[in-house]
């Protein structure tokens, strides 16, 4: 195997910072631990600098240099205090960091700011905690390996911590995923025990001190690195947040090159496939619902979910095995409750949820979070704790009518340190709730209206067709008889209240209000009589009614009979009562009109129906 | 400023959209029905026009809800 080649241009620019070392030197470092831990594709980088002003003048900026190799590929630095030793450290919120470009400083590196609270006077001294996160750092070399082969990768950094400040006492811990390593630069007082690959302490270096170290060491990690995902966020008020995840993931670790043999795979993953990464897990939310694993085809049913109080993991596992340079495409999404997600402050809503994606370890290239908002939200404004592309656009979904405002939030090199908490602010009256129901009972009210104005359109194109007046009269005939059919059984309910006053005055004796009863249905028979004198004369003058005519006319008589009798037993039962006559007496004297009036009853009756089959 | 905080629900529970669904998707249904056979069985010079509207409006409303509530619990949250 050839050795490694150092990047020359590193050394070059290390004579050029000596030409630089006057500058700063109010500031000492005067220890200094740093932790680079490479057991995952996902370099991260742990600092503590304590730092010492022995300068006149309060100090207030503290600058860090990344070399240009590493500056491209930081995804993420955060600055800390820490005070405290040992367990029990405690850190500060995150100091301000920005990019400063300092005068009279080596252009060829990125120089990052960090703005203190308050100002590091004379001779006091501070701890500084320093995150760094890097991706695409790691060079698998060789480049190319056979399914059979494990993954070897190298790292390059200096053993001494690049500053433009002087260190008095520095060390550095390499934390490497297995206990395998191919090379290792080895410097005076290296030390290789485990896992663990230790430079140091060293003493006194001035500033910009550097010394290349590189480290080819076996990393069988997956190098999951999702070159596109795009995750929508949507809010409906109706109780859910829909969170969908599109991904377009690549193996990025060292190409595999020669054939795939599933069979060997199969046999032996952990051998002839050991490079290969199988699965991914999701860290999703507590009480996510709905959750679904699918592509272009379709479902992928190879996923497992496992659910309790305090979070969702679900495992999903592409339709093949992931080797280095191979890609693959999916979506995942899931439902999550909305009381969770949602909060109200200050007359304003907002949602408050995660930024990144909720796989470990892995690296998004390009992140577009989408959050479509309810339509009619207004006074839309975004949180988000680190920087990020924003614009807005509108998308139509189920049963909108100008489309929902998108938040659209793009980051390029997002790692797992950015899933933070980002807030999306908005107002959204209650009432707006109510416009998704109202267009659908509008829908089926149109539908209710068209019904109507067609059964009342008339579609006949010959007006004067003898079909078409025939229709016409039918139809008037037909009202007629409804109108008639109305009336009589206005008349039958007459009489059955008549009935039930007659059951009331042999019950209680009032003879009285049973006398009013009848006199209000004499006027009510009076009123309807007449309203049916017009409708038979009607009847008997059209000739569509001739083969009904019988009918009605015989109805009309049963009626009337049944009419009469009602009012014959009426008058013999109140006389009686008048007269005090015993119960029984008075069943005997009515008991032939009784039963007349049932059979009347049951003719009438027997007779609507027949007219109302017509 | 932490109290003023208050987490926002639907202002229906979950668990109740398939109940509701169902049961105001029947009602529109017989009302809708009986809409029809009013339309059907009444001539046209002793229809209505109230009668069928009002029928018709409440019939929309039941199902409109009902329908919402059905695309609710069968996943399509609007």
């Amino acid at each position: 195997m050839k050795p490694i080649r150092l990047d020359l241009s590193l050394l070059f620019l290390f004579g050029f910072f000596l030409c630089f070392s006057s500058v700063c030197s109010d500031l000492v470092i005067s220890k200094l631990d740093r932790r680079i831990d490479l057991s995952s594709h996902i370099v991260r980088t742990t600092t503590s600098l304590k730092i010492e002003n022995n300068g006149v003048d309060g100090v207030s900026e503290i600058l860090l240099p990344f070399p240009e190799h590493q500056a491209k590929n930081l995804a993420f630095l955060s600055v800390m205090i820490s005070e405290g030793k040992g367990k029990t450290k405690e850190f500060s919120d995150s100091l301000p960091v920005d990019v400063a470009n300092p005068v009279g400083m080596p252009p060829a590196l990125t120089w990052y700011s960090v703005t203190l609270p308050k100002e590091l006077g004379k001779g006091r001294s501070l701890t500084l905690e320093v995150k760094a996160v890097f991706t695409h750092i790691l060079r698998p070399f060789p480049e190319k390996i056979t399914q059979a082969d494990v993954q070897l990768v190298a790292f390059q950094d200096s053993a001494y911590y690049l500053s433009p400040y002087a260190v008095k006492v520095q060390s550095l811990t390499v934390k490497l995923p297995e206990p395998k390593v191919e090379s290792y630069t080895k410097l005076e007082k290296t030390k290789f025990s485990g896992s663990e690959i230790k430079y140091g302490p060293y003493e006194d270096l001035p500033q910009f001190s550097y010394s290349p170290i590189v480290i080819h060491y076996v990393s069988n990690k997956p190098f999951a690195v999702a070159q596109e995902l795009v995750r929508e966020i949507e809010i409906s008020h109706w109780g859910n947040v829909q969170v969908t995840e599109n991904y377009n993931l690549v193996h990025a670790g060292a190409e595999i090159a020669g054939e795939f043999s599933r069979l060997d795979y199969q046999a032996r993953p952990h051998v002839r496939g050991a490079s290969a990464f199988r699965n991914l897990v999701a860290n999703l939310p507590p009480r996510a619902h709905s959750i679904y694993y699918r592509d272009e085809i379709g479902n992928i049913s190879t996923s497992n979910v496992w659910s309790d109080s305090a979070q969702t993991l679900l495992e999903i596992e592409p339709r093949y095995p992931m080797f280095g340079g191979w890609r693959t495409s999916f979506t995942i999404g899931y439902g999550l409750p909305l009381k969770d997600f949602l909060f109200w402050s200050e007359g304003k809503r907002y949602l408050d949820i995660t930024f990144g994606c909720p796989m470990s370890d892995v690296v998004i290239e390009n992140l577009t979070v989408k959050v479509v908002l309810p339509e009619g939200s207004k006074d839309i404004s975004v949180s988000v704790p680190f920087p990020v592309k924003q614009s807005q656009e509108t998308k139509i979904s189920h049963l909108d009518m100008v489309g929902r405002p998108v938040i659209v939030l793009q980051k390029t090199n997002v790692v797992p340190e950015h899933n933070q908490y980002f807030q999306v602010y908005y107002r959204f009256s209650n009432l707006s709730l109510l416009r998704e129901p109202l267009m659908l009972i509008f829908g089926f009210f149109l539908f209710f209206f068209a019904c109507v104005v067609y059964t009342h359109a008339d579609f006949t194109i010959s007006k004067s067709s003898p079909s078409y007046l025939a229709k016409l009269q039918w139809d008037e005939v037909q009202t007629a008889i409804q109108q008639f059919e109305s009336i009589i059984n206005r008349c039958l309910t007459v009489h059955d209240k008549l009935e039930a006053s007659l059951r009331d005055l042999s019950r209680n004796g009032d003879v009285q209000a049973c006398k009013a009863a009848r006199k209000a249905a004499d006027s009510l028979l009076k009123e309807l009589s007449k309203e049916l004198k017009p409708l038979l004369s009607f009847l008997q003058s059209s000739p569509q009614a001739v083969q009904i005519m019988p009918k009605v006319e015989e109805l009309v008589s049963k009626e009337r009979e049944l009419q009469e009798k009602l009012m014959l037993k009426y008058s013999t039962v109140v006389d009686s009562y008048e007269k005090k006559s015993s119960g029984r007496d008075i069943e005997n004297r009515v008991a032939a009109v009784q039963q007349k009036i049932t059979l009347l009853r049951q003719e009438v009756d027997d007779l609507l129906e027949v007219i109302d089959e017509i | 400023m932490a109290q003023s905080v208050k987490p926002i629900s639907s202002p229906v529970p979950d668990a109740w959209y398939p109940t509701l669904a169902v049961l105001m998707l029947a009602i529109g249904l017989v009302i809708t029905a009986s809409f029809f056979i009013y339309e059907a069985t009444s001539s046209r010079k002793s229809r209505s026009l109230a009668k069928e509207l009002t029928t018709g409006a409440v019939a929309s409303v039941f199902l409109g809800f009902g329908s919402l509530f059905l695309l609710l619990s069968s996943g399509v949250y609007v």
